[in-house]
């Protein structure tokens, strides 16, 4: 018997489990399994051991330090008691009831160092990209690595920060360098192999339809990125994925017409990478207003009989309805009260753009920012009060244009645009119903306008989110009433989740270099 | 059953932080063995009364462990030549600047990753050892293939020199185990289960065992933990294979590379700025 044998006396132990589609497709439990909580983004959460009347004695659980990080922007994802997060580059797992490292994978060799907004699980496999836009697939247990492909060329101004998107055999991503002079897509790879399976370009090659839309303006710059993780329909095999914006963000002189498909919702069948119908939000859009809220599938009563619904609040400050059957246009209300660029919505779904509203070379002042109302925040929706609760903005910007079309890859926008100082905007939570548009409630934040900070629900009644101040929010989902906040001393540009490990309710966020995980106060544990 | 490469992750789990900030920046005479040979000469002159003539340290940082040097930009190195280091020992040295990249192109071949200058045996044969009778898959793995008891050694060329490598292989007392402690536990409810603590502190242990199942445990559900003595990587390599499988396993790991692609230069260094969305 060699001195290592002792290892081989093993318990018969059952197989490991493994995150299967059908367990991601139930949606959230004990576990979160995708980036949004479930396909259809709804970020809504079944547990309720944490409800209106404790959620004041919710206690911190422990802080997770990622070592070198400044601005973490992941969505924890925890399944079997571990945590998955990411870093520049990186995944670590972590005990979820403890807080202590279990391994980490660190990709030493990437081109960019950017931010990331956390991984998928399929099987035993966890997928993340790097900054330079290359997916690897590392084994579960281990952080080992199984394979990896670069998708697209760093060399051409493509990055990555989007979690990835895991269904049936397959997992979905897409592309960032949309200000940069890039063409977006969303791709499809074999979970085993990581070969691809197709790719659906966001912008037409010449002679496509939707081509029409930009005279001359060559499609191999024309933007369109795809750098947040869609949305998906597994009953009619679709995808939801949200489009950036044309570029040159800031002048659109160079590209007549509406642009087709930027700042739009293209929806894919999963097997095929075809597009069954889009919806543009803002043609020819001047102000950066990327599609990039995630897309919230919501089946209700809507209008007199059962729909099958895509909730969007989007950048441009209004919010909108849609039948997710056809992307029939349903309804548009303003979200946004600082608004100066479009009257309202038209019977097709059309902003009404108001006159000399793009941007100058002098600068104008147009609302809203180029922040946008809504943009990546996630928010959630509530089927207990039927409310979507929306992080946003409200805020105008000076918009300047250079006038002339920069060089592609080089990470220019064709223009800027900055807040005045003297009014620099509020981040809010609001509570719309969708059926009517209405304002529920609004929580107004105080803070400095810096936050990227999403939400979460739960059947407790209780929505959790990041203010603009670095804290985290429980408020009463019914009212917007606070019930506890906890101030962590760092910029927010993440979203909390929540979960359950041996019967325990847990939420986390990650901030901006840790991520702190909190829970209900317990005498004997504590 | 073999335990193989315990402690190859542990000194690059040491320096995240250093890698962030890397200047891409890249010596323009790197891999020029001319540069390389005249560096040589230059660095036993005026570098190696503290570096050592190997750069193996002495009075001076050693320059070919394999991580001070690959986690370091090339102008900060140059930097560091040229203006010397306040406060320390190094001064500065008033080089022409073709010289000084001679200088750093020597430096910096100390350390280059095994995949740059692979270890000369038959990878084939190594790799069959591998998986093979040396029995390295049981504990470690290759994109997938192998075991769980050991660190993962797809991308082990380029994250380890050749040097390390072999220390590694041969010299198993001369890593960290740490994160990969061999460990029994006992638990309150009477199971045993053998692996590695991939963590643990005196409230938690995180054990990963032979099949790849982890094991999360609080303090209290634990009633005796055995440590083994050391690493679970086997001492005896050199005398267990032959000289030729040696430097056949060590051909095999020096191509492992997860992402064999060009080194950075000034051609695709990265775009400057905030990286894209």
């Amino acid at each position: 018997m060699t001195r290592c044998a002792v290892f081989a006396v093993l318990l018969a132990l059952p197989l490991a489990a493994q995150v299967r589609f059908e367990d991601i497709r139930k949606g959230e439990g004990a576990n979160w399994l995708t980036y949004s909580g479930d396909y259809a983004s709804r970020r809504h959460s079944p547990l309720k051991q944490i409800d209106v009347s404790n959620a004041a004695n919710l206690t911190a659980k422990w802080t997770y330090h990622v070592e070198g990080s400044r601005r973490l922007e992941t969505t924890p994802l925890v399944y079997d008691g571990v945590m998955y997060i990411t870093g520049t580059n990186e995944v670590h797992a972590i005990d979820a009831r403890t807080g202590r490292r279990i391994w980490i994978y660190h990709d030493d060799q990437s081109r960019h160092q950017g931010v990331n907004r956390g991984v998928a699980l399929l099987g035993n496999r966890v997928f993340f990209v790097t900054s330079d836009a290359h997916l690897f697939a590392l084994d579960r247990r281990t952080g080992g690595v199984l394979w990896q492909t670069e998708y697209a060329s760093a060399d051409k101004g493509y990055g990555a920060t989007l979690a990835p998107l895991a269904l049936k055999d397959r997992v979905i991503v897409g592309v960032g360098g949309g200000d940069g002079g890039v063409r977006g897509f969303v791709s499809a790879f074999s979970a085993a192999t990581g070969e691809q399976l197709w790719r659906h370009w966001t912008i037409p090659a010449r002679g496509e339809p939707g081509s029409e839309s930009w005279g001359d303006f060559p499609a191999a710059y024309a933007g369109a990125a795809t750098w947040m993780t869609g949305s998906y329909d597994p009953e009619l095999n679709l995808l939801y994925w949200q489009t950036g914006n044309p570029w040159p963000d800031l002048y659109g002189k160079p590209r007549t017409g509406d642009n087709l498909y930027t700042d739009s919702i293209v929806a894919l069948d999963a097997d095929t990478g075809n597009m069954k119908w889009y919806f543009q939000f803002t043609p020819h859009d001047t102000h950066d207003w990327d599609a990039q809220s995630i897309p919230v599938l919501v089946d209700m009563n809507y209008q007199g009989r059962m729909r099958k619904l895509l909730l969007h609040p989007n950048r441009n400050g209004f919010f909108y309805v849609l039948d997710r059957t056809d992307g029939k246009f349903l309804s548009a209300t303003r979200m946004a009260d600082k608004m100066n660029w479009a009257s309202g919505i038209d019977a097709k779904g059309r902003p009404v753009v108001i006159p000399d509203t793009d941007p100058t070379r002098a600068g104008r002042l147009v609302c809203p920012s180029k922040r946008g109302a809504a943009n990546w925040m996630s928010p959630s929706f509530d089927p207990a009060t039927g409310l979507l609760f929306v992080p946003m903005f409200e805020q105008c910007d000076v918009y300047t244009t250079t006038e002339t079309v920069p060089e592609p890859g080089k990470g220019l926008d064709g223009g800027g645009a900055d807040e005045l100082p003297s009014d620099p905007g509020q981040g809010f939570l609001r509570a719309i119903d969708p059926k009517t548009g209405e304002r529920r409630w609004s929580y107004a934040m105080t803070g400095p306008t810096t936050m990227w900070a999403g939400a979460v629900s739960t059947a407790g009644g209780v929505v959790f989110f990041g203010d603009d101040e670095g804290q985290l929010i429980a408020v009463d989902a019914r009212t917007g009433r606070t019930l506890w906040h906890y101030n962590m001393g760092q910029n927010l540009t993440a979203s909390p989740i929540t979960f359950s490990v041996d019967g325990k309710q847990y939420v986390s966020i990650a901030a901006a270099t840790d991520v702190f995980t909190f829970g209900l106060f317990d005498g004997a544990a504590n | 059953m073999r335990y193989v490469l315990i402690g190859l992750c542990v000194a690059s789990c040491a320096v995240f932080a250093q890698r962030r900030q890397r200047d891409f920046s890249p010596n323009p005479l790197a891999r020029n063995p001319a540069a390389v040979a005249a560096g040589q000469k230059l660095f036993t002159n005026a570098c190696g009364g503290c570096h050592g003539m190997a750069g193996e340290g002495a009075r001076g940082p050693n320059l070919a462990d394999g991580v001070r040097i690959r986690r370091s930009g090339a102008r900060q190195l140059f930097n560091v030549v040229k203006q010397g280091v306040p406060g320390s020992d190094m001064p500065a040295f008033n080089l022409p600047d073709e010289k000084i990249w001679q200088v750093l192109a020597f430096v910096q071949s100390l350390s280059a990753p095994a995949i740059e200058n692979p270890a000369p045996g038959d990878a084939e044969a190594g790799r069959q050892l591998f998986f093979g009778s040396a029995g390295c898959a049981h504990c470690h793995a290759v994109l997938g293939q192998g075991g769980f008891l050991g660190p993962d050694l797809s991308n082990a060329g380029e994250a380890h020199s050749v040097k390390q490598l072999r220390q590694a292989l041969l010299d198993t007392k001369s890593h960290s185990i740490a994160g990969w402690e061999g460990a029994t536990v006992v638990t309150t409810r009477g199971e045993t289960i053998a692996g590695v603590a991939r963590n643990h502190t005196n409230y938690s242990i995180q054990l990963v065992d032979a099949k790849g199942d982890l094991h999360l445990l609080t303090m209290d559900q634990v009633r005796h933990i055995a440590w083994h003595d050391g690493s679970i990587m086997p001492a005896d390599y050199a005398a267990r294979l032959t000289k030729v499988e040696i430097e056949n396993v060590l051909a095999y790991l020096s191509r492992r590379a997860v992402r064999p692609e060009a080194p950075i230069t000034a051609a695709n260094a990265p775009m400057q700025g905030r990286p894209p969305e």
